[in-house]
């Protein structure tokens, strides 16, 4: 398993309108990897192929070194007691209480923990005899949470697990995911639209787009060697003639004010550049820029 | 298999519990209108196994609860012995309370003088329990046999899509046969294998072939359960979810 806790090569998926088209991903142990792309892109199918929730057309999945497609069978049902899951909604029939939840997940893990099970849901303020149904999304997605930690996984895959949260439950909940990860043997996939938890908590990003990987890089690179140009359309034209940036890799957006480009390395670029503004990137915006900007 | 079938059983405690008292109810009122005992336990046994399979289908596609169920340690084939397991558990529970019904019935109208003659109808003699168990086994093997036919839809198309089209898929099996037989002009005249048909039912009323009959149909529905778990497995195994 080299280490890779998850690891798929060249899935491939075909829709009516849709297709995931040979998409490798692999998460390490010991790492947080930020799953994101546009809604539709294919961040859900990639997870529901990587726990062999689909059939896929062309290549493979192993989740902790079992073949995705043998998750479902009895050859491989038994792995997923190491894994832990999130979907974005809590994915639960809504007339179970908190307490009934429990008693599931003490049926379907041998290494449920009814303790530390008991013990998030206080600390979280689940109350045992509210329904799923009366649970607001945030307090759905703590309980989802407190579910997927209580069987101690060694993986945990989150599908937009911190939707729906306050800013302060959102905190909370990305303490404990770094609490979890630092613990040795483990790994977070985590898919997720609010890209400030990425930038706090994962070690690498990985954007789909249209079914393809676009990018698959470490967030520091992102968020502390590239940076972001505030270019007036001349700044523009003397950045692309002045080769700072090589010939074919400029990605700009404009906007109705100027352009912003894209630096691999915005602190060369400050020192060739010291007049034109250039700001720290955002996941956000390398995911504008990659996505929707231009290339020149 | 355990861990699935308990799943289930938590998933349907609080139907079950509401299913069960309904079943009782239903059962008095039953007895009680037709003034005896008989059919009370047979109509419960055929409703819960129906309730049963309808009841834990429609769970499958809350909150997305049929996919997430998969990412559970449980293997499709967990998943789906699980089910038919449940849906035999509220069959025979219904039974039991149809039964539990029947009896106190019969018991309080034993005990109370009741206005007409409704205490003797109501009096579980040899004759009506001979009758009420052939009657319920019979009826086990019915509601077995729609359970083994509409697990697989559900199994293969999901509760919303099933439910749009199992009553097409009802009336084909169950009465296009018998409206089809009806015309065919067969039963004109004397019906084929009647005095077979005549000689089975007198052996049924006797002692060891009321024993016969009802094991064979309680094998028989077995049969069937299983039958219909094997093709629900090969349903499910091919589902995308």
């Amino acid at each position: 398993m080299s280490g890779n806790l998850i690891e798929a090569r060249g899935l491939t998926k075909h829709y009516d309108g849709f297709s995931l088209e040979s998409v490798d991903l692999t998460v390490n142990e010991g790492e947080v990897v930020g799953f994101i792309g546009q809604n539709g892109a294919g961040k859900s199918t990639t997870i529901k192929a990587l726990l062999g929730l689909i059939k896929l057309d062309g290549g493979g999945a192993q989740v902790l070194g079992t073949p995705s497609d043998e998750l479902s069978h009895p050859s491989g049902a038994a792995v997923k007691e190491r894994v832990g899951v999130v979907f974005d909604t809590v994915s639960l029939p809504g007339h179970l209480r908190v307490s009934d939840v429990g008693r599931i997940y003490r049926s379907a893990y041998a290494s449920w923990d009814a303790h530390a099970f008991d013990r998030l849901a206080r600390e979280l303020d689940l109350d045992p005899k509210k329904a799923v149904k009366d649970l607001s999304r945030g307090m759905g997605m703590k309980l989802s949470l407190a579910c997927a930690l209580a069987h101690d996984p060694q993986v945990l895959i989150l599908d937009e697990a911190t939707a729906g949260l306050d800013p302060m439950a959102r905190d909370e909940a990305l303490d404990r995911l770094r609490e979890f990860v630092a613990r040795p043997g483990r790994a977070i996939l985590m898919s997720s639209h609010i890209t400030s938890d990425l930038e706090r908590i994962a070690d690498r990003i990985v954007c789909i787009d249209a079914g393809r990987i676009v990018f698959d890089l470490p967030k520091d690179v992102i968020t502390d060697e590239t940076g972001i140009a505030r270019c007036r359309v001349a700044d523009f034209e003397r950045v692309a003639a002045s080769g700072v940036v090589p010939e074919r890799e400029l990605r700009y957006l404009r906007h109705d004010y100027g352009i912003d480009v894209l630096v691999p390395d915005r602190f060369a670029f400050a020192e060739n550049f010291p007049e034109i503004p250039c700001d720290r990137m955002t996941i956000d915006d390398y995911m504008a820029l990659t996505l929707k900007g231009g290339v020149r | 298999m355990k861990r699935a079938y308990l799943i289930e059983l938590t998933i349907f405690r609080d139907y079950g519990k509401q299913l069960l008292a309904l079943g009782f109810l239903v059962a008095v009122l039953v007895g009680c209108g037709m003034q005896t005992v008989l059919a009370a336990p047979s109509i419960i046994t055929c409703m819960f196994f129906m309730m049963g399979a309808m009841g834990a289908a429609a769970y499958d596609e809350q909150n997305d609860w049929g996919r997430f169920r998969l990412t559970l340690p449980l293997s499709r084939r967990d998943v789906v012995l699980g089910r038919y397991a449940a849906i035999v558990t509220l069959g025979l529970g219904g039974m039991a309370v149809g039964l539990l019904a029947a009896f106190a019935i019969s018991a309080v109208t034993g005990a109370v003088e009741l206005p007409g003659e409704p205490s003797q109808a109501l009096t579980l003699d040899p004759g009506t329990l001979s009758g009420m168990a052939f009657a319920t086994t019979f009826c086990l093997l019915i509601g077995a046999t729609v359970a083994s036919v509409v697990t697989p839809i559900y199994f293969r198309l999901g509760q919303t899509k099933a439910t749009q089209l199992l009553p097409t898929i009802i009336v084909m099996l169950f009465v296009l046969p018998v409206v089809f037989l009806g015309n065919s002009g067969l039963l004109d005249g004397a019906l084929p294998g009647a005095e077979q048909i005549a000689a089975f039912l007198a052996y049924i009323e006797t002692p060891g072939g009321l024993f016969v009959g009802c094991a064979g149909m309680v094998a028989a529905a077995a049969v069937i359960l299983a039958v219909s778990a094997a093709l629900s497995l090969r349903l499910y195994e091919t589902r995308e979810l």
